[in-house]
């Protein structure tokens, strides 16, 4: 019973750190996703000059460890150039994450616009419409139900992966229940924190299920 | 006045010629059916006429108007995107596999392209909708999404879709191909009534009957190159060529 009244009273700072968690992984999957666009888009691009930085780019960040992309944001990168040192340590959090995230949605994002029957460009283009309308208009909005699935997967790994931000001292979920655990000497805390974890991703699976039906209804 | 005219067209892909020297003139209110054997480069021939394949060697005019020519693959003319855009439009194409946008309703499958491309008015452009509609016998379909329908309504659809953007001429590849056979009917009514109406057409087609009764002249195509130009009757009881001998003595 002793136990279970520690677990309640850990419960409101608790809460308030998964506040961190949730608004980190949502705003960075967010940008994400538009920059993603674009890489994608790029990755397809019949023009060098946009097809090779794309590239590279989703080499660099799909090639590196998330967390050393992290540290190289908010330790390394002031010292090279002092005049980007961010202060904010969920601002950093952010740049990091929604960077790496993009390199994997763009991935996603560029096999599932190519994997739309090509006789669906071809009409577009002998309606007259332009490469961007045909895209804009005809290819990407098939292609959005398409990625659902492994956005979603996406979404949960980075939910999961912002326990990361415990090595900049950003008072996340994960960040939190290690500070409980030391000051009280109590490991019973990541109990809760776990059972916190598993709502979070409990719920959002809910979410992008429900978006997948809604986009479905054509098929 | 030649709706269009290909001059000595030919393509490549890679080391294989698809097409060798193709000289065709489609005059206005001509329905044109061209026949062969899989591989003589008939879809192919449809699908270079309005850019959807580059072709290596020849030219191409629309009404008279230089559209295209190339010399070993390289562009020897440069219109402005407007003007290239303003000339593809003269062609309506429907496609094998009727190509319909999924995600849209029948009637947005029609006004996509007059409301984004011809910046016609949202409301008149579902009236013309509409309209189209009704003349391919669908107007029940309305707000139904292309999955609801069968093939032979889908390409209705896809041929109301085309006409939406008042082609001069329109190109059928194969559009019977992908159908059930009891579904076949209904589309080659509706193409016979569009002949019937003035329309040019230049129909890719393995449809015996519809090029005996419907077209003007028969274009036998084989191994690339066109082989003979016919009236129907003529074609289908005196062909000329060995192949299309060949060809005919297969089918019939």
């Amino acid at each position: 019973m002793n136990a279970f009244q520690q677990i309640i009273d850990w419960m409101p700072t608790l809460i308030n750190a998964t506040g961190v968690t949730i608004a980190l992984s949502v705003t960075s999957v967010i940008t994400a996703l538009i920059l993603s666009v674009f890489l994608a888009l790029g990755k397809i691009s019949k023009f060098k000059a946009l097809r090779y930085p794309s590239t590279v780019y989703v080499f660099f960040f799909r090639g590196t460890p998330l967390l050393m992309q992290l540290f190289f944001i908010y330790y390394t990168l002031p010292n090279l150039i002092p005049s980007l040192t961010i202060t904010s340590r969920f601002l950093a959090a952010f740049i990091a994450f929604s960077l790496n995230v993009a390199a994997y949605l763009a991935e996603i994002i560029r096999a599932a616009i190519q994997s739309i029957d090509k006789g669906q460009m071809e009409a577009a283009k002998s309606l007259g419409l332009s490469y961007t309308q045909a895209m804009m208009l005809v290819i990407i909005p098939q292609a959005y139900r398409r990625m659902i699935p492994p956005v979603a997967n996406e979404f949960i790994m980075v939910l999961k992966d912002t326990s990361l931000v415990s090595v900049i001292a950003l008072t996340d979920l994960t960040f939190q229940t290690k500070i409980i655990a030391s000051n009280r000497a109590s490991s019973l805390v990541y109990i809760p924190a776990m059972i916190i974890y598993l709502c979070l991703t409990g719920i959002f699976t809910i979410v992008f299920n429900r978006l997948e039906k809604k986009l479905s209804i054509y098929e | 006045m030649s709706i269009i005219r290909t001059v000595d067209l030919s393509k490549k892909f890679g080391t294989l010629e698809v097409l060798k020297d193709v000289n065709l003139e489609v005059n206005s209110k001509e329905v044109i059916a061209i026949v062969g054997p899989s591989g003589a480069g008939k879809s192919t021939y449809l699908r270079s006429l309005n850019g959807l394949e580059h072709i290596t060697n020849g030219e191409i005019y629309i009404d008279d108007e230089l559209f295209d020519k190339r010399v070993h693959g390289i562009p020897q003319v440069k219109l402005d995107h407007a003007k290239k855009v303003e000339m593809l439009l003269r062609m309506g194409m429907v496609f094998q596999r009727f190509n319909l946008f999924p995600h849209k309703t029948v009637l947005e499958n029609i006004t996509l392209a007059p409301i984004k491309v011809k910046k016609v008015k949202l409301e008149v452009a579902r009236k013309q909708g509409i309209e189209l509609l009704d003349r391919v016998g669908l107007s029940d379909k309305v707000d139904a999404y292309p999955s609801k329908l069968s093939g032979g309504q889908q390409q209705r659809v896809a041929i109301a879709r085309a006409l939406a953007m008042e082609p001069e001429i329109m190109l059928f590849d194969e559009p019977t191909s992908a159908l059930d056979p009891e579904l076949v009917g209904e589309v080659l009514t509706v193409m016979s009534d569009l002949a019937k109406s003035g329309m040019t057409m230049l129909v890719v087609t393995h449809e015996m009957g519809f090029a005996k009764e419907v077209a003007d002249k028969v274009v036998f195509m084989c191994d690339g190159q066109i082989a003979e130009i016919a009236k129907p009757n003529e074609f289908f009881s005196n062909p000329q060529h060995p192949r299309a001998k060949q060809f005919l003595g297969s089918i019939l």
